[in-house]
């Protein structure tokens, strides 16, 4: 049994016995982890001194869930879990004194679990031959195990995986590292890969409001720094305007076709008896809604200041992960729920593309700051996926999903060099303070300077495969013009980028501003965001074959 | 691995080696010397076992890469990339020697540099995959970026950025275009997308991506202007690979990708290329007459005898065209000499104002004598290699259109004017100033750059047969494609139904 499980794991092929497991966690078995780590966290936090009484009833728990897991003969679901019930404690036991390392530690071996996870499910469960996805609903249609979700899931964890450690010293440099920032991190975490695999609009909704709950009191929690208070409050009345919004797209949506599922939602427009004016005013008022979480032009006002002031880790995680998740709804009411509206939908997405764009590329041109210019990038961005959705294919859904993760590991490598810059000056990073830094800290810059290449789509970067990507559904869907647009926008974002690198390398440095403070998380996880920029531009065949496959949906 | 491959991977495991040492000191240096001049062995013993007479891609290896979207690392040469893989690891040691002294700040990282340019460009002549082709092609931006924008003068911020973007949007045109026959063929494979068969209207747009990306880095007017701005910024080697090599990826990959892939389109548009490769022949030439710069002048130089280039190309005769991938191997040479007598002037007197030199042939005879003769080249003079590039594409052109013939004539009467009259005022005339009296002549690591340089020059010049018996048959074979009819006997016609679709 072990080995038949392990078969597909181990990429042996003709064993394809795998126990699809009964019960049906399995579809969220991913999001358990993070989601019981963020309340024992908590639990941990109320306990301070004595963490023992937390700890220990943890690892009660986990070794005896996890035997019971192993005895169903569910082995990796089952030494997760023990791996995790021996990990609490000892944490807790090895750094007695030091708390918010104890707290990132925990946080991010729960991430890990959930890679773990993800992986076994889709090799498990997902794609027991591992070449093609058999999308499943699970928990009575609430939640789609299928292609989105996977990816959503991979983008988003891995993103979380790599602030973890980016954010931690700086984090505790400016006292902000407060025992919530993990659990309200991995809650936040949860709510994105949930909306990854949502699949009826209350679920959607829901996820949606978790993920921005906790995306709120992170924004803000920096509680001596006006300029978090004010991103945050911010951030928070646009995004209950917002979610407003949403939700009255969702009612009119239920009202034309009388369902919440996805999928039925789209059987029913797809026969044409619903009432045509409220099944389009839903959907435009869900395109607004959606819009706004993933920053499209022009419902995009918040996202400079907000990325601006929030501490920059979570600005990092926000950029990559938000993105990802905000996008996996977007794809799937898009592409579920409304195709047969394409008629209606493509040409406003594709003007909102076009808009996205161009706004983000010009508008960056004249700012100074690091932070906002890489905020504008993100909008750019936001429309170069949304290509991807336009396209309304196959080929478009792939490639959207795999440009959300190339931008995640060039964005959050960008933003983590941006913070050991922020940590020397104590204050806003504008390109001033960058100047010279090739010659002061050759591989901060060096890692900088290759996460922006991949911004700019450089061949060699992953972020070229992922525009190429987006490009080529774009083409194949026949929006050329948009895809021009796309280039030319690419050319002006390339200008601000190198303007980036350009002060890095070709000025002097200055060097009264002090040097980068580098340590040892920060250095780790911006290496291997640098890495997997050059691994997924160079060699990207694995995943991009896990993104190919990933077309199939729960319809 | 195959041969390519290796070609290939040498100097960017030198850049990998580079990158691993700690000193700036002579190391480095031997070690971009050593994989330099690897390249050029692994590039001479290709040669040796390319056949000639056979008109086709060769020394074919194909590993794959991306296969979930039919991207695969497939390699090939004809005569024409060889030709062109041949200059640019004949030129690559001869920078690094040019540069061997006078290079002081961050050496490892211009080595390195120079050494991932060049495996770049090396790929881009190789490539058979529209995508790998892409990659280098875009690839190459980046370390040339660096160079200028590093190593380069005082106004070298805006030239690199300049070059970059000029360059970068004309790519980006064409990958929207390679995207557009991936979506016709589901692959990116040189010959998959040659088996297409496009409408007219596909051709003429496509062309015109393909023109615009291929045009820039030519430079074709009324795109030249990033040229003479990223050539007189440039490090002295960076504009000997600028124009040696970099501006090739141009007029080869018209040849490679744009005739032969568009090949109705190509027809219509070969008179309006004609009329703009004339233009900015004797634009670049009117221009660089009035020059105060020597860089600059050169610079415009190249913007005129690449016209010439791309006069030949789409001139669509045998002659013509095979000349004019010849010429692309003289250009590479002679302004790659020119500019390097450039650099190690300006080494000496750090200006290059044509007005601040006079008389200079009794203080530096060597260097007036070696400037003479690679001016001379340049101004194709029977007997050095301009003359057997620059005549047959003439002739070649007067047989398709006698106007564009006749006024192409006269840039290489302006060439001669613009060369010979800034030699004669930096060379000859009263020799005044301190500052010109005290000029010292080459030394002997200078000469020993200019020395290959030259000898190159002058065999091309008296024998240049075997040089177009390498590129002639692959130049035939394109023609073929493009439809045209060719006279020479060794060439199958394959594919002739283009001239009925």
């Amino acid at each position: 049994m072990t080995m038949s499980l392990l078969a597909p794991l181990l990429g042996v092929t003709g064993a394809p016995t795998v126990t699809i497991p009964d019960i049906e966690w399995s579809a969220i078995a991913p999001e358990l982890p993070p989601t019981a780590i963020a309340l024992i966290l908590l639990l941990l936090a109320i306990a301070r001194r004595r963490p023992y009484v937390v700890a220990l009833p943890t690892a009660l728990v986990g070794l005896a869930l996890g035997s019971w897991l192993v005895t169903e003969d569910q082995i990796v679901a089952g030494a997760v879990t023990i791996a995790l019930g021996v990990i609490v404690p000892a944490a807790v036991f090895a750094f007695p004194t030091r708390q918010s390392l104890q707290q990132a530690f925990i946080a991010a071996s729960s991430l890990i679990a959930a890679l773990v996870l993800t992986g076994w499910q889709y090799a498990g469960v997902l794609a027991p031959d591992l070449e093609r996805i058999v999308a499943q609903e699970a928990l009575g249609g609430a939640v789609a195990n299928d292609g989105i979700a996977l990816f959503t899931r991979l983008t988003v964890y891995v993103s979380a995986l790599l602030v973890l450690p980016i954010g931690y010293g700086y984090l505790q440099e400016r006292r902000i590292n407060r025992a919530e920032v993990e659990s309200l991190l991995l809650l936040a975490v949860v709510g994105m890969a949930a909306l990854g695999s949502a699949n009826d609009l209350i679920t959607l909704f829901v996820a949606l409001e978790i993920l921005s709950l906790a995306l709120y009191v992170l924004t803000g929690m920096a509680r001596r720094d006006r300029r978090s208070q004010e991103a945050s409050l911010k951030y928070f009345i646009l995004g209950a305007v917002a979610s407003a919004i949403l939700l009255y797209g969702m009612a009119l949506t239920y009202v034309a076709t009388g369902s919440l599922a996805i999928p039925s939602i789209g059987r029913v427009v797809g026969l044409g008896t619903t009432p045509e004016l409220v099944a389009a005013l839903g959907l435009g008022l869900v395109t607004v809604g959606v819009g706004f979480k993933i920053a499209l032009a022009p419902f995009h006002l918040w996202t400079p200041d907000v990325y601006q002031g929030a501490p920059t880790s979570i600005t990092a995680f926000m950029a990559a992960a938000t993105k990802a998740a905000g996008f996996a709804a977007v794809l799937r009411l898009y592409l579920v729920a409304f195709p047969s509206l394409e008629t209606l939908w493509v040409p406003i997405l594709a003007v909102l593309a076009a808009v996205t764009m161009l706004y983000g590329a010009f508008a960056a041109l004249v700012q100074h700051d690091v932070k906002r210019i890489l905020a504008y990038s993100s909008i750019t961005h936001a429309g170069y996926a949304t290509i991807g959705v336009v396209a309304n294919s196959n080929a478009g859904l792939s490639s959207t999903l795999w440009y959300l993760l190339t931008y995640a590991v060039g964005t959050i490598g960008a933003f983590g060099c941006v913070i050991a810059l922020e940590r020397r000056r104590r204050g806003e990073v504008t390109l001033l303070d960058l100047r010279g830094l090739g010659r002061s800290s050759p591989a901060l810059a060096g890692i900088l300077s290759l996460s922006l290449l991949s911004l700019a789509g450089i061949p060699g970067t992953a972020g070229f495969v992922g525009k190429l990507l987006v490009f080529q559904a774009g083409v194949a869907s026949g929006l050329t013009w948009l895809v021009v647009i796309g280039v030319l926008s690419s050319v002006v974002a390339a200008f601000f980028y190198l303007r980036i690198a350009g002060t890095m390398f070709l000025e002097e440095p200055d060097l009264a501003r002090g040097l980068p403070v580098v340590t040892t998380g920060l250095s780790a996880g911006v290496s291997v965001a640098a890495t997997l920029v050059l691994y997924l531009g160079v060699y990207p065949q694995q995943f991009l074959q896990i993104a190919e496959s990933a077309a199939a949906l729960v319809r | 691995m195959g041969m390519i491959a290796v070609t290939i991977l040498i100097p960017a495991f030198g850049a990998l080696v580079l990158a691993l040492l700690d000193n700036d000191g002579l190391a480095p240096r031997v070690v971009a010397l050593v994989a330099s001049l690897a390249a050029f062995a692994a590039a001479i013993a290709l040669l040796v076992n390319f056949d000639t007479s056979d008109p086709s891609l060769q020394l074919t290896e194909q590993v794959a890469w991306i296969p979930a979207i039919g991207a695969s690392i497939s390699l090939a040469v004809d005569g024409v990339s060889l030709a062109l893989i041949l200059l640019t690891t004949f030129l690559t040691p001869l920078i690094i020697i040019a540069s061997w002294d006078t290079i002081t700040d961050r050496v490892r990282g211009y080595l390195a540099a120079f050494l991932l340019l060049e495996a770049a460009v090396l790929g881009v002549f190789s490539a058979t995959d529209l995508l790998l082709f892409y990659v280098f092609f875009e690839f190459s931006l980046v370390p040339m970026y660096l160079i200028i924008g590093i190593w380069g003068g005082a106004a070298r911020k805006a030239a690199a950025v300049k070059f970059f973007l000029y360059t970068l949007l004309g790519g980006l045109l064409m990958l929207v275009g390679i995207l557009y026959l991936y979506g016709q063929t589901g692959s990116f494979a040189y010959a998959d997308v040659l088996a297409l068969n496009l409408t007219g209207t596909e051709q003429a747009w496509l062309l015109t991506a393909f023109l615009i990306a291929f045009a820039v880095k030519v430079p074709l007017f009324p795109v030249h202007t990033w040229l003479p701005d990223a050539h007189t910024e440039a490090p002295t080697g960076g504009s000997v690979f600028l124009a040696g090599v970099l501006l090739k990826l141009g007029t080869f990959g018209l040849l490679r990708y744009a005739l032969p892939y568009f090949p109705e389109a190509t027809r219509d548009f070969a008179p309006w290329l004609l009329a703009i490769s004339v233009v900015g022949i004797l634009y670049g030439a009117i221009v660089a007459l009035m020059q105060a710069d020597i860089k600059r002048l050169i610079a415009y130089s190249s913007v005129s005898h690449m016209g010439f280039v791309v006069l030949g190309t789409f001139a669509l005769t045998s002659t013509a065209t095979s000349a004019s991938v010849v010429q692309m191997v003289n250009h590479g040479l002679s302004t790659g000499a020119l500019f390097l007598l450039v650099g190690f002037l300006y080494e000496r007197r750090h200006t290059r104002q044509i007005a601040a030199f006079g008389g200079l042939a009794r203080r530096v005879p060597v260097m007036a004598g070696l400037w003479l003769v690679v001016s001379l080249s340049s101004l194709a003079l029977p007997g050095l290699n301009g003359f057997v590039g620059e005549f047959p594409i003439l002739l070649g052109t007067f047989q398709v259109n006698r106007t564009a013939g006749v006024l192409a004539a006269f840039g290489a009467v302006l060439a001669a004017l613009y060369l010979l009259w800034a030699y004669q005022r930096m060379f000859h005339g009263p020799l005044e100033g301190a500052d010109n009296e005290n000029t010292s002549d080459l030394k002997a690591r200078e000469v020993g750059v200019l020395v290959p340089l030259v000898v190159v020059i002058v065999a091309i010049g008296l024998y240049p047969k075997p040089l177009y018996d390498l590129v002639e048959p692959s130049v035939d074979r394109v023609l073929v494609e493009v439809g045209v009819e060719v006279d020479s006997d060794d060439v199958e016609p394959t594919t002739t139904e283009e001239d009925d679709a």
